[in-house]
């Protein structure tokens, strides 16, 4: 493609998504509100900003939490798929509803005197040594410059010119992000007045995230010692009819990109499962038209060559496949990306 | 299979509102048992629209105060303060002294007043006599004190900002020392729910300088002497004697 990239337009999904988006963001931000009205005696309510500031703040952290969570949920499931597509969405928004945040911060404890508000929150409070006195301010800042970057660089423009691989790891940057607001929260609003309660629930949700993570990586690493067999560098991936019709299953190997085994009715392909557009997971994706089809934004390659068909340029790389007794196995080398590779054939049942 | 590109399916878009809706309750339920946790920040008001004249006498030292009739029950002690975090000190005329009357809006937290000046030059003027009684009467020594507590900058507490003091309120807290307007100590418990914050000053009754920053907001134990002058109470401390906890 000439341009480097494709420009993926509103589509029916993303404005379904999107309203489910900001109808989560208006019923925290609100409840929020509601609630600390109600629940404070007349005449002694929170100033407006104050409270737009906490359920802003609140609300960013638990939109991060949301965000961190659909990448091992979707691994364990493909009903999470959905969540993953436009996760970018998510994350724009997260750095958006921050802004507003850190932005009102600024004015309100940092405003209105005679020092800039930018200098006043890197040095009203110099204590870096305590914990108990820490700035925790300064923590929020650095977070909110990843969010920032990563906002950023969201459009598939940025994902063009930096490639996908230094795309993907300046993205990974959202959990040093994340840990940064923990931080922020922990050092500032629970040590403040507000105790037990926000230490429970960004204690549960850091601990959620955990686990979820590690359950993810851990079925995959059982999958992938199923796989590793002794056999010269091929891998099984597991009986053919098993992999649903024009639908693939993935497969991890000791080195390099993950594998997508595809089954079109008895014929059965691999190609690498980073998509050249945004690094979207192929295998996740189907058969479409015959051409391999990437969930996230609808690239496709030609599963027997890994070419993007006429007129685009993209290539993937492929890989040799084999079949014994109805059991699939994918050799771990890659082909050159766009190399033809014959795919091998399930013996149909007698 | 879910193709995000393509129009969903009905069981995608089912999916979607269903999730939706049930995110946005979930949502709802943190952000109101987060909010509820909120401690009630004490009933400090400032009604920044009601702006009127107040006639009373011009104190300048050890922060400009003005002593008035018009808080009722008798002579009570007003500080005065601009109307962001500084203080109207750099704003007074010189050489004006004696009966004024000042144009602010009233900020004020139980018997605590602080009167916030309007921004324009006209914002205090000369006025007639108003009675001998409005002077300080001679300060009374209450005696030793070792307070522990949290030193704060009296605007914000008294309720410019709610909440107005701990640990998320200390950059602003020290933007009001620097800006000079009058700190206030306010003893561990009583920071919340309010009772009596003593004029925070340093062993000779003057402002404390701006080595204090650093410990503004911050729990301490500070001892010192007690001192009563008229209505306000004063907590005279040597910047040495105050220990950071
Ligand atoms: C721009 C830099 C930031 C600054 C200066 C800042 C400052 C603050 C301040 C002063 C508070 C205490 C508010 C109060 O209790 O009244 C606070 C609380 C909080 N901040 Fe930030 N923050 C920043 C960025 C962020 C970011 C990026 C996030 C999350 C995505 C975040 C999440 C939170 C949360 C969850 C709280 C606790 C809410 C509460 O007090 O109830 N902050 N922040
Ligand atoms: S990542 Fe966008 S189409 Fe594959």
């Amino acid at each position: 493609m000439a341009a480097g990239y494709r420009i993926v337009t509103w589509t029916p999904y993303k404005a379904l998504y999107d309203g489910a988006l900001a109808l989560g963001c208006t019923a925290f931000v609100g409840a929020f509100i509601g609630v600390a009205l109600a629940t404070t005696p007349e005449g002694q309510r929170l100033s407006e900003v104050q409270l737009l500031i906490r359920a802003s703040g609140a609300c960013a952290f638990a939109l991060l939490t949301l965000i961190l969570a659909i990448g091992p949920l979707a691994r364990l499931s493909p009903r999470f798929l959905p969540l993953l597509y436009n996760r970018r969405h998510l994350g724009v928004t997260c750095f958006l509803i921050a802004s507003v945040h850190g932005g009102l911060t600024l004015l309100w404890y940092h405003g209105f005197s005679d020092l800039n508000p930018l200098i006043s929150l890197l040095v009203s409070n110099p204590r870096y040594g305590s914990i108990q006195g820490f700035p925790f301010e300064s923590l929020g800042l650095a977070a909110w410059f990843v969010l920032f970057a990563m906002a950023a660089t969201s459009h598939d423009f940025w994902n063009a010119v930096l490639g996908p691989a230094v795309w993907k790891a300046l993205h990974m940057a959202v959990y040093v992000a994340y840990a940064l607001i923990v931080g922020h929260v922990m050092l500032g609003a629970v040590q403040g007045e507000k105790g037990l309660v926000y230490s429970l629930a960004v204690g549960a949700g850091a601990a959620a995230l955990a686990a979820l993570h590690i359950f993810a990586g851990g079925r995959e690493a059982r999958r992938d010692a199923d796989a590793a067999t002794p056999d010269a560098g091929w891998l099984r991936v597991g009986p053919g009819a098993d992999i649903p019709d024009a639908c693939a299953r993935i497969v991890t190997p000791p080195q390099g990109e993950k594998i997508a085994v595809f089954r079109d009715g008895d014929a059965i392909f691999a190609v690498s499962n980073v998509c050249r557009h945004q690094g979207g997971p192929l295998g996740e994706g189907r058969l479409v038209d015959g051409c391999v089809t990437c969930p996230w934004h609808g690239f496709q390659y030609r599963p027997q060559d890994g070419r993007a068909p006429a007129p685009y340029t993209e290539k993937i790389a492929t890989y040799r496949t084999r079949v014994e007794d109805g059991i699939v196995f994918v050799h771990e080398t890659p082909m050159a990306p766009g190399a033809e590779t014959p795919p091998s054939t399930l013996a149909r049942p007698a | 299979m879910f193709i995000g590109w393509a129009t969903p399916s009905a069981a995608t878009r089912r999916g979607v509102l269903f999730g939706g809706i049930a995110a946005a309750l979930g949502a709802a339920g943190i952000a109101g048992t987060l909010a509820a946790t909120q401690g009630p920040p004490g009933d400090g008001a400032w009604d920044q629209s009601a702006v009127r004249d107040w006639d009373g006498l011009l104190v300048r030292a050890p922060y400009p105060m003005l002593r008035t009739r018009a808080l009722g029950e008798g002579v009570r002690t007003a500080f005065l303060g601009g109307s962001g975090k500084l203080s109207v000190a750099g704003r007074l005329p010189a050489g004006l002294d004696g009966p004024v009357t000042v144009r602010a809006s009233l900020i004020a937290r139980g018997d605590h007043a602080m009167l916030a000046a309007v921004d324009d030059d006209a914002w205090i003027r000369p006025a007639a006599a108003q009675g001998d009684d409005l002077a300080f009467p001679a300060p009374v020594d209450l005696g030793e004190a070792a307070l522990q507590g949290e030193i704060l900058d009296a605007k914000c507490w008294f309720g410019a900002m709610r909440p107005g003091y701990g640990k998320t309120h200390k950059a602003c807290a020290a933007l009001c020392a620097r800006g000079r307007l009058p700190l206030a100590f306010c003893q561990t418990g009583a920071c919340i729910t309010g009772g009596e914050a003593p004029l925070f000053l340093d062993a000779d009754g003057a402002p404390h300088t701006r080595a204090i920053l650093p410990l503004v907001a911050d729990p301490v134990l500070a001892r010192g002497r007690l001192v009563q002058v008229g209505d306000v109470l004063q907590f005279r401390v040597a910047p040495d004697a105050i220990v950071r906890l």
